[in-house]
Order: structure tokens, then sequence, then C-alpha cells
């Protein structure tokens, strides 16, 4: 019962294998997912029942089944249930991979539409009412200041949703699609040593879940550079409290080109 | 800057003419019955105890709040469920809120920019020197670069008003736009108010500041309880006036 680096070396391109479609799967969901959910939380905020309802039951649905249950529901039930054997519905609920990006883009939407909501609703109200009073069509107040504020207040909560969700892919071999952790599985059957193939896939998903973390980590920072501004503000204050010389932030490069 | 004579504020055309107007929130009659002519060019104050009604009233003006019975009139154009008719409205109506408003995601310049980008569909040079102009007018220009948590809330005030102005606004409302300042910062934005009325721009304005009004208002307006129980110019609202409700309210905020 040890680590065996042989092992993991001769099995590595195996898992990079596994790993492009762990990877393949979680963007391509983790695109269709932010796709849908944005209309989604409008649809659910809404104030007319017809739009609002529809969306609060996908929500309710999709948020309370297992992932995996879902798999298998559309692996081997859609196809039954819409008749679809043959032609281009029976191909795609014949392929595994595109019926794992269904099953799991409902999960994952379902939870994304909850934190655009969230993040929708916690827009200050006077903020769109400011906008709409300079005669902003109610689309561009939408685009320009609700949706941003939106993203920026939500992304947070979203990237701990596609952590989470990326690493909850390894569910997906119960449908016969080879992911990482399948191929993890793989190894072991072959070798019976479980702790070298595991441990690497391991290894695997933590470099792609802390990749993912920076990408959107830079993006925060990218995005909320007024409030980085703000907290720079916070520190001149400070230094001012200390008696050294204060230095507006503005005016800093203008003032020392003078000097 | 003084009252202009009342017979020569009759004689000027009607820029927001308010008939009959009623609202409701609820049970709750927030407005009632409420007539109203300003004059183009004329500065009203409108002050009262909170929960009168001086903020739903000129709310109503650019539709912030849908007035449910009665008509208003801006320059001509009525204000009604029509959204072109609205969008019309607030071209020709800027406002300034009591909690700045600013769009804490974007410059100060941005902030300007935004409304003549898209609104007026003005190219990014000639938005920038708009912008640029009515940030200088009202003595914050350079600060064009910074995000509006870095302002003061007396700048951040400042730049509401040159935002609003940079849709060149034939009306401006301001709901009490000094109420949520430090003392200290208080009189830089009167100052730009002031400047603003002396250039000869319709003003509606909510506010507590009485030194305000005396100076700048031709005519006060007090409203209690969703009415307007007093109308006057600044001179005779002030030293003479007529209803008890307005002498109390006076006793109570002129120690």
């Amino acid at each position: 019962m040890k680590f065996d680096p042989a092992l993991a070396l001769h099995s590595l391109s195996a898992m990079l294998h596994g790993l492009l479609v762990t990877i393949a799967l979680a963007a391509l969901v983790v695109a269709l997912g932010l796709a849908i959910s944005i209309p989604l939380a409008v649809a659910r905020n809404s104030q007319r029942p017809v739009l609002a309802w529809p969306a609060a039951a996908y929500v309710i649905f999709f948020r309370g089944t297992p992932a995996m249950i879902l798999l298998f529901l559309v692996y081997f039930g859609f196809g039954q249930v819409f008749g679809a054997r043959d032609g281009l519905l029976g191909a795609l609920f014949s392929n595994a991979f595109l019926c794992a990006v269904i099953g799991f883009t409902l999960n994952h939407s379902s939870y994304v539409t909850e934190i655009v909501r969230g993040g929708l609703l916690a827009v200050p109200k006077g903020l769109e009412e400011a906008a709409a009073a300079l005669g902003i069509e109610p689309r561009d107040v939408f685009l320009r200041i609700r949706l941003p504020l939106a993203i920026r207040y939500g992304l947070k909560a979203y990237q701990n949703e596609v952590i989470l969700f990326t690493k909850a892919t390894a569910v997906v071999s119960v449908i016969t699609v080879v992911d990482l952790t399948a191929v993890a599985n793989n190894i072991f059957y072959d070798t019976y040593d479980p702790f070298t193939p595991l441990l690497t896939a391991a290894a695997f998903y933590w470099v792609l879940v802390n990749v993912i973390r920076f990408g959107l980590a830079r993006f925060d920072g990218w995005l909320n550079v007024h409030l980085v501004a703000d907290e720079q503000r916070d520190r001149v204050v400070m230094v001012r409290a200390d008696g050294a010389v204060p230095r507006p932030i503005a005016t800093a490069g203008i003032s020392e080109a003078a000097e | 800057m003084s009252a202009a004579p009342l017979a020569s504020e009759a004689e000027r055309p009607v820029a927001v003419a308010i008939r009959n107007v009623d609202k409701w929130f609820g049970n709750f009659q927030a407005l009632k019955q409420i007539d109203l002519d300003v004059h183009k060019g004329e500065k009203i104050v409108i002050c009262g105890p909170s929960g009168s009604g001086k903020s739903t009233l000129i709310r109503c003006i650019n539709r912030l709040e849908k007035h449910d019975s009665g008509r208003i009139v801006v320059n001509g154009i009525e204000v009604s469920d029509s959204a072109r008719a609205i969008l019309d409205v607030r071209r020709e109506v800027g406002m300034v809120f009591q909690q700045f408003n600013l769009f804490p995601h974007l410059t100060i310049l941005e902030n300007c920019m935004l409304a003549p980008r898209l609104a007026l569909s003005l190219p990014r040079p000639k938005a920038e020197a708009l912008a640029m102009r009515y940030l200088a007018r009202v003595h914050v220009a350079e600060q064009a670069g910074k995000y509006p948590a870095q302002l003061s809330g007396g700048q951040q005030q400042r730049v509401a008003v040159a935002r609003a102005l940079c849709m060149e606004p034939r009306i401006m409302l301001f709901d009490e736009p000094t109420s949520s300042l430090d003392p200290e910062l208080i009189k830089e934005v009167l100052e730009v108010m002031e400047e603003l009325a002396a250039d000869g721009i319709t003003m509606l304005c909510v506010t507590h500041e009485m030194g305000f009004a005396r100076r700048v208002a031709d005519r006060c307006a007090f409203m209690d309880r969703g009415e307007i129980v007093e109308i006057a110019p600044a001179r005779r609202f002030f030293d003479a006036p007529n209803s008890p409700r307005l002498q109390a309210f006076l006793s109570q905020i002129l120690h």
C-alpha cells in the first residue's frame, strides 16, 4: 500500500486523456449553464407569472435532483420517453458524452440561476432609477448597470459552484463516459493498486480546480478595480493619521511632474 | 437671483403642468388632488414633514412613480404609460437624488458619458468633451478618472448634478440633495445649485435648506399629508405664512 511512481508515470498519458474529457465536459457545461441561467434568472425575477413560475419550477426540480440520477434519466430514460431511437434525437441520446453535458447542464444551471438572481436582487434600486431618470432605455439599464453589478456581487458564489461542479463531474462514469476518475478506476482494476491512480487523479483535480480559482480571482480583481481603488484611498487616509504628508492618488503623478 | 414678480411668472410658458394628481400606495393616499404649474425658468422649493408626499410628487414628474389619476404635462409631453413618452419626458428632465446613486463600477467620467452615449448616441469624443465641460462646471473635473467611492459625499453629489446636466435637460428635479451630506459638505453642493439656478434652468427642489430657499426660490410650496397646503413667493412664504400648519412647521425648523 504505497505510492508507485513508476505506475504513475506509466499511466500519465491515459490520465491526461481522462483529464481532457473532464475539462471538455466541465467547460461545455459551464458555458451552457451561464447562457441558460441569465435569462432564467431574469424570468424568475419577473413580475409576470407566465415567466416566473416555469423558471421557479425548473430551479426547484433540477436543483433538488442529484446529478447522478439526472445522468441516468437522460442517458437511459429520455430515448424511451421521447421514442427517439432513430434519427438525430436517437444519435443524441445514444452519445454518453452529450447526455452527460445535458444532465449536468440541467443541474448546474439551476444553481447558477439562483446565484445570478441573488446578484440581480442585490443591485440597489436607486441605481436603476438614476439610470432610468437619465433617459436610458430599460434594456440598456439592465445590460450596463444591473447585470454588470450582479456579476460582481455573485462572482464569489459562482466560483464556489464552478469548483464544486467540476469535481462533481467525477460521477460521469456511471453512464460510460471515461473521464479522469474513470481512467483512475480502470488502472486500479488492472493493477490492484488503488492509491497510485487515485492520488494521481486527485493531484490533477487539485491543479484543475486551482487554475479555475486563480482565473476567476483574476477576473474578480479586474472587475472590481473600483473597490481596490477605494482601499487605496483608505490607505492614504491612514498615512495621514500617522502624520505623514498626504498625497491625493489621481494628482500624485501630476504634482510630481510639476516639481 | 431674487424672486421675480409673480405677474411676469404667469406670462411665461408652463414647463410642468400638474392637474388633479392623485397617487396611492396601497391604502395610503400619498398625493391628494395636486395642482401645480411650474413656469419656464422658475425655481420652486418644496418642503414639508417626512411622508408628506414631496418626493412622490417630483418622482411622478419623470415617471419614477406612476400617478393614479390626473394629468402631468412636461414641456408639452403628457406623462403616460407610453414608453416613448416616458423616455421623451426623461430627456427633458434631469434628476438628482438624496443618495447620489452614482454607478459604482464606472469612473466619474464614464458615469457622465453613459447616458449621452446610449440615449443620444453621441460618439465617444463628443460625449467625453460634454462630460468634461459639465464636470468642470461643478468643479470636479480633476476627479474624472476616479471611481465614486474615492470621492467625498459632496463631490459625489456634484458629479450627480453634472451627470444629469450632460443630457442638457431643461428642467432639473432635486430630491433632498443635501440630506445625506455631512454639514461641512452641504455648502459646496448648494453653491453649485445656486450657480445652476442663476443660469435660468427650471428647478423643482425638495429640500429643508431654508437659506437656499430664501436665496433661490421664486416660490416655495409647503406640503403636508399629500396636499400642497400653501404655495407663495419665497418672501411671503417665510415672513407671512397664512396657514397654521405652515406656521407650526416653520417655527419647528427655523428655531
